[in-house]
C-alpha cells in the first residue's frame, strides 16, 4: 500500500453531519461529543433562524464549540464558513485553544451539502490547513422513508453521502427497517450504513478519510462493491429506474469501468463539460483513472456538482484492479448521456467503455 | 351574425402568404388583429358584415410583413435622427468636408457624431496627417465618426482630450488605440473595446438624454414599418432599449413585434449593466410585443480590421506580423457555459461570429450542448455566417443552429473592399456561402444590421440575394462570388417565415395563416415577376401591424 501523503496528513479533517429536519443529528452530536476521541474537535452548528436553539443541547465545553447563527448554510454561510475555520485554526495554533484534530459541522435539516463542501474544496487558503473528511447523514428510521419521498432535499443529503447513519431503529420493526435500508441502499449504493441503537452511535469519524491512502482503497473497493452490486441486480434492477424515479426525484447512480488508459487531456476537457452544462445534477462525482502518461499511479477524482477537486496523484494502484473506475451520483441524467459524451469529447473509445456488469462477464 | 363578422376584410389581392401548403389566395378576412380567413372572394364573404372595413387590393401584391433577424433600433433612430450621416463609399475629402459643414452649424462645445466611413479607408484615417486635417476642419468641437462595421471609431483631439486619452495612454484589453508608427502619437483611431472609451465619455457628458432615446426608438420602430418590417430582433438590447420597448408596448404604441438579445458583456458600443444582471431584469421587460428570448455574445470582431478569427492569417502587417489570424474573446468552455446557461432560462444565444474560426467555435461549443443536453426548442443564431469553412456549412443544420445573414453584404461593397486588404482577394470573395447553407438544408434567417447598413430596406437585401450584385449601382458589372445566388422565392421566406422561426415567432408571424397576427404588407410590383435587378425598386405602399395601418407611403 502507498504511504499518506504527509501534507494530506498534517490537515485538519472536516466532516460534514447532515439529515433531514428530526433525523436525530443533534442527537448523534452529543453522542460523539463524549467519545474520547473527539478530544479536540470543534463543532459548528449551522442553525435555521436567528435564535441559536440546537446548541443550547449539546453538552460541549466552550472552547469546542463555535456557533454560526445566521441563517441557511446553503445560501448564506459560505463566506462565515470560511472566516469561521479560519478563526478555529488561527486560535488554536496561537495556543488559545486546545490543538485542533478535527472539525464537525453540523447542518440545518434542510442544508444542501454540496455548497459547504465546495467551500472546502475551493477555497485556496483553507485547502491547505483543511480538507473534507467525510459527509455523514442521519436517516430516521421512523419517518425516514416518506421524507426521502417528499423532500428532494432529503434525498440528496443521502445521495452525496459517504456513511448512512440510521437513527430511531428501535421504534420500527425489523422489517420496516429492512424495508427502509433496502430504499437507501437504491438511492446510495454501497454507502455504509451504521445503526445507532438507543441513542447510542458506534461510529469512528476518523474511520474514512478521503485524501489518505486508506480511504483510496475503500473507494475503490466501494467501486468494485457498485460493479458487483450492479452486476448482482441485473437484468431486473431497480436502479434509477423510472420505477424509482418518482420516489427519489430522479436521483440515481452508474459507474463505468474503462480498460484503456485515459488521454488526461481530453478527459479534463470533458470533465470542464460536464461541469459546466450538467453540474448542478452531478450530484458526487469520485474516480480511480489510468492515464496514459502515468498508468502506474492512478489519479483520484472527486467532484461535487460543478466543483471538482484538485486531482491527487497516488504513488501505485491501490489493488491489483488498475482499470479506470467512474462513480456517478446524478439527479436526471441518463447513464448514455455520460457513455456517449465521454466517447465524443474525452477520445475515449467506445469499445473500451463498459458498464461493471459488463466488463465482469 | 354580427360576432362572427370580421373587423376587416382584403379582396382583389395578389395574395403571397408564404404558407406552402396554399402559397396565393385574393383574399384575408382579420379580426381582432388576427387572421381569420385567407381564401377567395366567396371565402370572406361570409365574414363581411355591415362594420366590416373592406380593402380592394385592386390586384396589388401582398405578403406577410416582413422579420429582421438582426437590428440595433435605438442606433438607428439615433443615427437618423442626431447624426452626421455620409456613405461607406464617401472619399476621404467628401468625409472632411461634412464635417466641416456640421462644424460650422454646432454649438460650440457640442460633439458631433456621425457615419459611415468605409473599412477600406482605415488605413489613410490612422495616420498624423490625416488626424491634423480633422482637426483643422472640426473647429474645436469634439468629432466621432464610425466606421462601417459600428465597431471602430475615428476622433479627433479635441474628443481624444475629453476621453482623457494621451501617447502614454496603454490599449484597452480586446482593443487597440492607433498611433504613429515613428512617434507613437495617437491618430484618433478607436479600435474595438477602444471605441467603447470615446462612447463612453459622450455618453457620459448626456449628450443623449432620455427624451432622445424615446424619440430614436420611436423613429426606428417608423422607419422599419416603412419598409414593410413588423417583427424584428434587436441585437444588443441594453437597458434603455428594454424600457423603451416595454413602455411603447405598454402605451400600444409598439408597431412591430419586438426580440431582444441582452449582451452577455457590455458591448464596445453600447454602455450599461449586462450579463447575468440584465438577464434577471428580463421578465420586468416583457410585454405582449417585446419578448426579451435572447442573449447575445461577441465571440469576435470584423474582418477589415483584423479582429474577426480566422483558420487562415490575414495579409502581413506591419504591426501584428506575418502570421496573424484574430482570435476569438470568450473561450469555448465559457462559450459552452453560456449557451448551457441561457437554454435552462429558455434563451435563445445569438453569437456574432465574423471569422471562419469564429463559427467554428461557435459550432463546437453547441455541438457539445447538444450532445449532453439533448434536443432542444430553444434557437441559437450563428450572427453573420459569412466566412465559413466547407466542413462547418453541414453543421449548421445537423446542430439546428440559425444561420443569420446580415448585414446585406452578399454583393461588392465598401466592406468587401476592406477585406480584400486584409485577407488577400480570393479568401475575401469567399464570402455568404448562401446557397450551399440552402443546399445543406440549414435555417437561413434575413437580417439588416441597421444601422451598419445605412438603411433597413429589406428589398436591397432581397435583390442581393438573388443577384450578388450591388443594387446601388456602385461596383458596376461586379458581382460576388455569384454561384451562391438564391431565387426569389427563397429570398422571401428568408425575410419572413425563416426569421419569424428563427426568433421564436413562427406560431404569431412570418407566413399569411390562420390565427397569426394580421401583419400584412401592400407592394408596388409582384415581387416574384419583377426583373431581379429592380427588386431594390420595389416600395411598400401599406404596413398593417395587428390589422391596423402603422405606414402609408405619401
Amino acid at each position: 500500500m502507498s504511504a499518506p501523503d504527509p501534507s494530506s496528513d498534517a490537515k485538519i479533517p472536516v466532516t460534514v453531519l447532515t439529515g433531514f429536519l428530526g433525523s436525530g443529528k443533534t442527537t448523534v452530536l452529543n453522542c460523539l461529543l463524549r467519545q474520547p476521541s473527539l478530544a479536540g474537535a470543534a463543532v459548528i452548528v449551522n442553525e435555521f433562524g436567528a435564535v441559536g436553539l440546537d446548541h443550547l443541547l449539546i453538552e460541549a465545553s466552550e472552547e469546542q464549540f463555535t456557533l454560526l447563527d445566521n441563517g441557511c448554510i446553503c445560501c448564506t454561510v459560505r463566506g462565515d464558513l470560511v472566516a469561521t475555520l479560519k478563526e478555529l485554526d488561527a486560535k488554536s495554533r496561537a495556543g488559545e485553544t486546545p490543538p485542533l484534530s478535527q472539525v464537525i459541522i453540523e447542518t440545518t435539516g434542510l442544508a444542501d451539502p454540496a455548497p459547504i463542501l465546495h467551500t472546502l474544496m475551493a477555497e485556496a487558503e483553507l485547502m491547505t490547513r483543511f480538507r473534507i473528511g467525510s459527509v455523514v447523514t442521519t436517516v430516521d428510521a421512523v419517518n425516514g422513508a416518506a421524507t426521502l419521498h417528499r423532500h428532494p432535499e432529503a434525498a440528496k443529503q443521502v445521495a452525496v453521502a459517504d456513511r448512512l447513519l440510521i437513527t430511531k431503529t428501535d421504534l420500527v420493526s425489523n422489517e420496516a427497517l429492512g424495508d427502509m435500508l433496502q430504499q437507501l441502499e437504491h438511492l446510495a449504493p454501497a454507502v455504509e450504513q451504521t445503526i445507532a441503537r438507543n441513542g447510542e452511535v458506534d461510529l469512528d469519524l476518523l474511520a474514512s478519510l478521503p485524501a489518505d491512502a486508506a480511504d483510496v482503497t475503500r473507494i475503490a473497493g466501494r467501486l468494485e462493491a457498485v460493479a458487483h452490486h450492479d452486476h448482482g441486480c441485473e437484468p431486473d434492477c431497480h436502479h434509477g429506474h423510472d420505477h424509482h424515479q418518482g420516489t427519489h426525484h430522479g436521483i440515481r447512480t452508474f459507474s463505468f469501468v474503462i480498460d484503456k488508459p485515459l488521454e488526461w487531456g481530453a478527459f479534463a476537457r470533458w470533465l470542464d463539460y460536464v461541469a459546466a452544462l450538467k453540474g448542478e445534477d452531478l450530484l458526487r462525482f469520485k474516480g480511480l483513472v489510468r492515464t496514459t502518461d502515468d498508468p502506474g499511479r492512478p489519479l483520484v477524482l472527486h467532484g461535487v456538482q460543478h466543483v471538482f477537486h484538485p486531482p491527487a496523484r497516488l504513488d501505485r494502484w491501490p489493488s491489483a484492479d488498475r482499470r479506470t473506475r467512474l462513480v456517478f451520483i446524478v439527479r436526471d441524467i441518463e447513464r448514455e448521456t455520460i457513455a456517449r459524451t465521454l466517447v465524443k469529447f474525452a477520445a475515449i473509445d467506445a469499445a473500451s467503455l463498459a458498464s461493471p456488469v459488463l466488463a465482469a462477464a | 351574425m354580427p360576432d362572427r363578422s370580421a373587423d376587416l376584410v382584403f379582396t382583389n389581392g395578389r395574395i403571397y402568404t408564404l404558407d406552402r401548403r396554399r402559397p396565393w389566395a385574393s383574399a384575408v378576412a382579420v379580426k381582432g388583429g388576427r387572421i381569420v380567413a385567407v381564401g377567395e372572394g366567396a371565402d370572406v364573404a361570409a365574414l363581411t358584415g355591415t362594420a366590416t372595413r373592406v380593402v380592394d387590393l385592386k390586384g396589388a401584391m401582398m405578403m406577410p410583413g416582413i422579420v429582421d433577424v438582426h437590428a440595433h433600433l435605438m442606433m438607428g433612430g439615433q443615427a437618423e435622427l442626431f447624426e452626421l450621416r455620409f456613405p461607406p463609399t464617401a472619399s476621404f475629402d467628401t468625409l472632411i468636408a461634412r464635417v466641416g459643414e456640421a462644424a460650422a452649424k454646432a454649438p460650440e462645445g457640442s460633439w458631433i457624431i456621425g457615419g459611415q466611413w468605409g473599412s477600406d479607408l482605415l488605413p489613410k484615417l490612422n495616420r498624423l496627417e490625416a488626424l491634423a486635417v480633422l482637426d483643422r476642419v472640426s473647429q474645436g468641437r469634439p468629432v466621432m465618426l464610425r466606421d462601417d462595421t459600428y465597431h471602430n471609431r475615428w476622433v479627433n483631439s479635441q474628443a481624444l482630450g475629453l476621453a482623457g486619452l494621451s501617447a502614454s495612454s496603454p490599449d484597452p484589453e480586446k482593443g487597440s488605440i492607433g498611433r504613429d508608427p515613428a512617434t507613437g502619437a495617437l491618430t484618433g483611431m478607436m479600435i474595438e473595446s477602444a471605441a467603447g472609451i470615446v462612447e463612453r465619455t459622450i455618453a457620459q457628458s448626456g449628450h443623449y438624454t432620455e427624451e432622445m432615446d424615446r424619440a430614436a426608438m420611436a423613429r426606428s420602430i417608423a422607419t422599419l414599418n416603412s419598409y414593410g418590417v413588423t417583427a424584428f430582433l434587436d441585437a444588443a438590447a441594453m437597458q434603455p432599449i428594454l424600457a423603451a420597448l416595454k413602455g411603447l408596448d405598454d402605451r400600444g404604441e409598439l408597431t412591430a413585434w419586438s426580440v431582444s438579445a441582452m449582451p452577455a458583456v457590455e458591448p464596445s458600443f453600447m454602455f450599461g449593466i449586462a450579463g447575468d444582471e440584465l438577464i434577471a431584469l428580463r421578465e420586468q421587460y416583457r410585454g405582449v410585443h417585446a419578448k426579451p428570448d435572447f442573449v447575445k455574445i461577441f465571440l469576435d470582431g470584423v474582418p477589415g480590421a483584423r479582429t474577426a478569427a480566422f483558420h487562415e492569417p490575414y495579409t502581413k502587417d506591419p504591426v501584428l506580423g506575418c502570421c496573424f489570424r484574430g482570435s476569438t474573446i470568450v473561450t469555448v468552455p465559457e462559450l459552452i457555459r453560456w449557451v448551457g446557461k441561457c437554454e435552462k432560462l429558455g434563451l435563445g444565444v445569438k453569437i456574432h461570429c465574423a471569422g471562419d474560426a469564429a463559427v467554428s467555435q461557435a459550432l463546437d461549443a453547441i455541438d457539445v450542448v447538444r450532445s449532453f443536453n439533448g434536443s432542444t426548442t430553444v434557437m441559437h443564431h450563428i450572427a453573420h455566417a459569412s466566412y465559413i469553412a466547407p466542413d462547418d456549412i453541414a453543421r449548421f443544420a445537423e446542430l439546428g443552429v440559425v444561420a443569420d445573414l446580415s448585414p446585406f453584404l452578399w454583393y461588392p461593397t465598401s466592406f468587401l473592399e476592406g477585406h480584400k486588404q486584409t485577407m488577400g482577394e480570393a479568401r475575401a470573395l469567399r464570402f455568404w456561402p448562401n446557397r450551399d447553407l440552402l443546399a445543406a438544408g440549414a435555417l437561413l434567417a434575413g437580417g439588416s444590421d441597421w444601422p451598419v447598413m445605412p438603411n433597413p430596406d429589406p428589398w436591397d437585401g432581397i435583390e442581393g440575394l438573388v443577384t450578388r450584385r450591388n443594387p446601388s449601382g456602385e461596383f458596376p458589372g461586379a458581382a460576388l462570388w455569384p454561384e451562391q445566388a438564391i431565387d426569389v422565392a427563397t429570398a422571401l421566406e428568408i425575410f419572413t417565415i425563416n426569421s419569424a422561426r428563427a426568433i421564436g415567432l413562427a406560431d404569431t408571424v412570418g407566413s399569411i395563416e390562420i390565427g397569426k397576427s394580421a401583419d400584412l404588407i401592400v407592394l408596388d410590383r409582384n415581387v416574384l415577376e419583377t426583373p431581379a435587378d429592380d427588386l431594390a425598386d420595389t416600395k411598400v405602399l401599406t404596413t398593417w401591424f395587428e390589422g391596423r395601418v402603422v405606414y402609408e407611403r405619401a
